[in-house]
C-alpha cells in the first residue's frame, strides 16, 4: 500500500535564515570582536601549537604549501589557513538521484538542513521499543522513514551494522540506504577503500562519473581526534573526497572539559583548529571543492563521566560555533534532536525541543542527530519522527514575519471594524493555510481526544512511525536495475577485499 | 615527630599534590613508618574521596587531581613498601586496543587505578594485541585493562586474551575491560575477569576482586 505523505518543499527543507531583509529571527551569541579573538585564537593555534598529521602524503602537502613539519606535528602559517578559506566554494548543490528538485540541497550560508546522525551501536527496535544492536536491516528503515518525513533535509544511518562482516558496515550502510532513499545521505566509512566502494555506488547511481562530478548526490562525513591530531584514516578519506570532488564534513567530537578546554571559547579554537587541518588539505588537493565543518560540542558531563547530548552547553557551543564558522565563511555542521535519556520520555522531548529550537535560531546549515538517544550510543527512529514535527515548528518561528501591505492588512481591518470577526474574510482564506499544522501534537477538544483512543504523544509517535515503516514504500523500485546490479557487485568486491585483508 | 595523619588526608582530598609530597617526603624523613603513612593517612583520605565522589559532593576532575596526589605520594613511598604493605594496589598495564583511537575513557579509568595507589603503565591507542603481551610479560601486571569504544574493535580483547594464555601467564593478573560499548555479558564471554561501567566503579570492582581471590 502506498501512502500519502507531505512533501519535501522549500519551507519544510530549507528557508532562508536570516535574509537580507531582516525577515528571519536569529540569535547571536558572540560579537563580532569576539568572533575575531577566537578565529586568531585558531590562526596562533595552528601556527604555533601545531597539529599531528599521522599521514605521509599529507605533511607532503602541507609542508609544500608552506607549512613547517616537525616529525608529525605540522605548523600552519596563516596566509596557508587563509589561503585555503578563500578557495571553498560559497555555494555546492547536491542533487538527489532520481532528479527531485524538491529534495534537492544547496550547501550555501544562508539554508539550513536538519537530518538524523551516523554510527550509535544500538537501535530502539521499532516493534518491541527496546535497545538492541543495530542490525542491517534498520539502514532501510531510517532511510525510508527519513525519507518520507518533510523536515529531514539529508539522511544518516541512525546506526553502525552489527550483522555484515566486520569492517563493511559503512558499504552495506550506504548500498542500502541509496536504494530506499532519494534524500541525500551523509556517509562514513572505515578507511579509503570503504570510501571508495561507497563513491563507487554513488556513481552507479548518478549513472556515470562525469554525471557525478556535475550533479553529486551524497555528502561524506569524517573526524579528526581532539585534542589537535588527524589520525591517518580521517584525514587520508578526507584526500579521497578531495580527489573527487566528494563534497564532505570534516569535524571532530569535542569534549569540553575532556579533549578540549573547559571553556566554550577555548573549546572552540580547538574545536576549530582540528577541522580547519581538513579544510587546508581539501583545498590544497582540489581548490573548490566543498567542506563544511563544526561537529559535536559538548561537554564531559564531571559526575557521570558521559559526554552529554542533552546539556544546554551543546546548544550553546553549537550555535557560537556556528557563528565564527560562518565568520570563517564556511557552512556549519551542528547538532540537535540528541537526548541523554535511553526511552522515549519527557526528557527525550524536553532536551530534542531545546536543541532544536536553538540550532534553528542559530542559522547552522547542517544539523545532525536528531534521533540520538543514550548520549550518542543508541539510535531511536522514533526519536527521529518527533524530532521532525519539532524542527518542523522551529521553521516556523524561524520563518519570522512578513510585514508589507498586504500582511498590514490594515483595509480588511477596516472592513471588519470593531467586533465581528475574521472567518469570512478573503484574506484570511488566503493566509490561514501557512499556520502550521501538527502531525503529532495534540489539539483535540477533550471530548474528541476521548474518543480518539486518548492517546498520549507517546502512544501518537509510535504510531506515526509504525505506520510509515509498515506502509512507506519509499523509491525502492525506482532504483534503474544497471544501478542496482552495480551496488551488488560493489558488496561482492568489498567482500572479498575484506576476506583478503581484515584491515583494508 | 608527630605526623598529622588528618593533614595527610586533607591534602589528598583538596587535591594539593605539591604539599602532600613535602608532608611525604618529611614523614619518610622523620622515621614514620611507610606502612603506617599509606593506612593512616593516603588511604583513609582516598576513602574519603570515593564517599564524596558517591555522595555526589565531588565531582570527576577533583577526584583526579585527589588520585594524582595520591599517586605522587605513591611514587615516594612505593620503593619503601613491601608487596605485603601495598595489599592489591600493585602494578597496571593499561591501553586501547587495535584500530581504536578513543583515549579519554581510558584515561579516566588509569588516573582512578593511580588513586587508588597502583602503578598505571599507560601505553597508548590503536594498540596490537602483542603490545599488550609484551608488556604483560615484561612488567608483570596485577591488572591488566583493556578500553575498547567500538563494536568493531572489541574482538580484539578477547584476543588479547588468548593470546595471554597461549604465553601462559593469563593467570598471573587479573583483566579488567571497558569502553562504552562493552558489557558485562561481552567480558564473560571473552574470559576476562572484569568489567566496569566507568572508571570509578573499575576500581572498586578491582579491589573486591582481589579481597575475594586472596582470602
Ligand atoms: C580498563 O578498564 C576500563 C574501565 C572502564 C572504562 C575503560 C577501561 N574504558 C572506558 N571505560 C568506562 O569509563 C569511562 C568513564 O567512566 C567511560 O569511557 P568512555 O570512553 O565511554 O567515556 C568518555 C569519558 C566520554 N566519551 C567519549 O570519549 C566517547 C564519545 C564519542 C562521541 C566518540 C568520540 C568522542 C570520538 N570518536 Co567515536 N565516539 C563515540 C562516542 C559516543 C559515546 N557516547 O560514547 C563512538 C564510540 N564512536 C563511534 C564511531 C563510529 C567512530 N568514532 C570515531 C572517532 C572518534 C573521535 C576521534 C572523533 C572521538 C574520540 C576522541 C578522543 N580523543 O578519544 C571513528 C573511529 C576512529 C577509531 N578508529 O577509533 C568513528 C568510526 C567515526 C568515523 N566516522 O570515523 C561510535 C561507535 C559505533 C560502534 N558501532 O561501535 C560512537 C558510539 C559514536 C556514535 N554514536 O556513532 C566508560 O566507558
Amino acid at each position: 500500500m502506498q501512502i500519502s505523505v507531505m512533501p519535501k518543499t522549500n519551507l519544510t527543507m530549507s528557508t532562508r535564515t536570516n535574509y537580507s531583509i531582516q525577515q528571519t529571527p536569529h540569535f547571536q551569541i558572540l560579537s563580532d570582536n569576539q568572533k575575531e579573538r577566537i578565529y586568531n585564537g585558531m590562526l596562533r593555534t595552528l601556527q604555533y601549537t601545531g597539529a599531528n598529521v599521522h599521514h605521509e602524503g599529507a605533511r607532503e602537502l602541507f609542508k609544500k604549501a608552506g607549512c613547517k613539519v616537525d616529525g608529525i606535528k605540522v605548523f600552519f602559517p596563516s596566509e596557508v589557513i587563509t589561503n585555503a578559506l578563500a578557495t571553498v566554494p560559497p555555494v555546492t548543490e547536491v542533487f538527489p538521484w532520481n532528479g527531485d528538485e524538491s529534495k534537492k540541497i544547496t550547501i550555501e550560508k544562508d539554508r539550513s538542513y536538519f537530518g538524523p546522525g551516523p554510527t550509535p551501536p544500538n537501535f530502539i527496535d521499532p516493534d518491541t521499543l527496546e535497545r538492541r544492536p543495530y542490525i542491517r536491516k534498520d539502514a532501510s528503515t531510517v532511510a525510508r522513514v527519513c525519507d518520507a518525513l518533510p523536515n529531514m533535509g539529508y539522511v544518516q544511518s541512525l546506526g553502525s551494522i552489527s550483522d555484515v562482516s566486520n569492517g563493511l558496515a559503512d558499504v552495506y550502510e550506504f548500498a542500502d540506504m541509496v536504494r530506499n532513499t532519494t534524500t541525500p545521505i551523509m556517509s562514513w566509512s572505515f578507511t579509503r577503500n570503504g570510501c571508495r566502494d561507497i563513491h563507487r555506488m554513488a556513481i552507479a547511481m548518478a549513472g556515470g562519473e562525469e554525471e557525478f562530478r556535475h550533479r553529486p548526490n551524497y555528502i561524506f562525513y569524517g573526524e579528526p581526534i581532539s585534542p589537535l591530531v588527524s589520525d591517518f584514516h580521517a584525514i587520508d578519506k578526507c584526500m579521497y573526497c578531495a580527489e573527487n570532488r566528494i563534497p564532505q564534513v570534516y569535524s571532530p567530537c569535542a569534549i569540553g572539559g575532556g579533549t578540549v578546554p573547559a571553556t566554550h571559547a577555548g573549546q572552540l579554537v580547538v574545536a576549530l583548529s582540528e577541522s580547519m587541518v581538513g579544510v587546508i588539505a581539501s583545498q590544497l588537493i582540489s581548490p573548490g571543492t566543498s567542506v563544511i565543518i563544526g561537529g559535536v560540542q559538548s561537554i564531559l558531563d564531571m559526575r557521570n563521566s558521559i559526554y552529554s547530548y542533552g546539556a544546554p552547553e551543546l546548544s550553546l557551543l553549537s550555535a557560537a560555533h556556528t557563528e565564527v564558522v560562518h565568520y570563517c565563511g564556511l557552512p556549519m555542521y551542528s547538532q540537535s534532536g540528541c537526548t541523554d535519556t535511553k526511552k522515549m520520555d519527557i526528557q527525550s522531548a524536553m532536551e530534542a525541543a531545546l536543541s532544536i529550537n536553538a540550532a534553528m535560531m542559530s542559522g547552522a546549515n547542517f544539523v545532525h542527530d536528531n534521533g540520538y538517544t543514550e548520549s550518542g550510543m543508541t539510535g531511536d527512529i522514533f526519536q527521529a519522527v518527533m524530532a521532525d514535527e519539532l524542527i518542523g515548528m522551529a521553521r516556523i518561528i524561524e520563518a519570522g514575519i512578513e510585514v508589507n501591505e498586504e500582511t498590514l492588512a490594515v483595509d480588511v481591518i477596516k472592513n471588519v471594524g470593531s467586533g465581528g470577526h475574521y472567518l469570512y474574510e478573503d484574506h484570511t482564506m488566503k493566509w490561514f493555510r501557512k499556520h502550521w499544522q501538527p502531525t503529532l501534537m495534540d489539539r483535540n477538544s477533550y471530548e474528541s481526544w476521548q474518543e480518539k483512543g486518548q492517546k498520549t504523544m507517546k502512544d501518537r509517535i509510535i504510531e506515526k512511525t509504525r505506520n510509515l515503516i509498515d506502509n512507506y514504500e519509499g523509491p525502492n523500485n525506482e532504483v534503474p536495475e544497471n544501478a542496482d546490479q552495480e551496488i551488488e557487485k560493489i558488496l561482492q568486491e568489498a567482500e572479498v577485499r575484506i576476506k583478503n585483508d581484515p584491515e583494508s | 615527630m608527630n605526623i598529622d595523619f588528618e593533614r595527610i588526608s586533607e591534602l589528598i582530598t583538596k587535591g594539593q599534590i605539591e604539599q602532600l609530597q613535602e608532608q611525604t617526603n618529611q614523614a619518610i624523613e622523620t622515621g614514620t613508618e611507610p606502612a603506617i603513612l599509606l593506612n593512616k593517612g593516603l588511604l583513609p583520605g582516598m576513602d574519603k574521596v570515593g564517599q564524596l565522589w558517591r555522595n555526589g559532593d565531588m565531582f570527576m576532575p577533583e577526584v583526579l587531581r585527589s588520585a594524582k596526589a595520591m599517586s605522587k605520594a605513591m611514587d615516594i613511598l612505593r620503593p619503601h613498601l613491601s608487596k605485603d604493605d601495598m595489599g592489591s594496589a600493585g602494578k597496571m598495564v593499561l591501553g586501547t586496543v587495535a584500530g581504536d583511537l578513543h583515549d579519554i575513557g581510558k584515561d579516566l579509568a588509569g588516573m582512578m587505578f593511580e588513586g587508588a595507589g597502583y602503578e598505571v603503565l599507560n601505553i597508548g591507542i590503536d594498540q596490537p594485541n602483542e603490545a599488550f603481551v609484551n608488556a604483560a610479560i615484561e612488567h608483570k601486571p596485577d591488572v591488566l585493562g583493556m578500553s575498547a569504544l567500538l563494536t568493531t574493535t572489541m574482538p580484539r580483547m578477547g584476543e588479547v586474551i588468548n593470546s595471554l594464555k597461549e604465553s601462559g601467564i593469563r593467570d598471573e593478573m587479573a583483566v579488567i575491560i571497558g569502553g562504552a560499548p562493552v558489557t558485562k555479558e561481552f567480558a564473560d564471554e571473552i574470559g576476562a575477569d572484569l568489567y566496569a561501567p566507568n572508571a570509578g566503579s573499575a576500581v572498586e570492582l578491582t579491589k573486591q576482586y582481589f579481597a575475594q581471590n586472596n582470602s
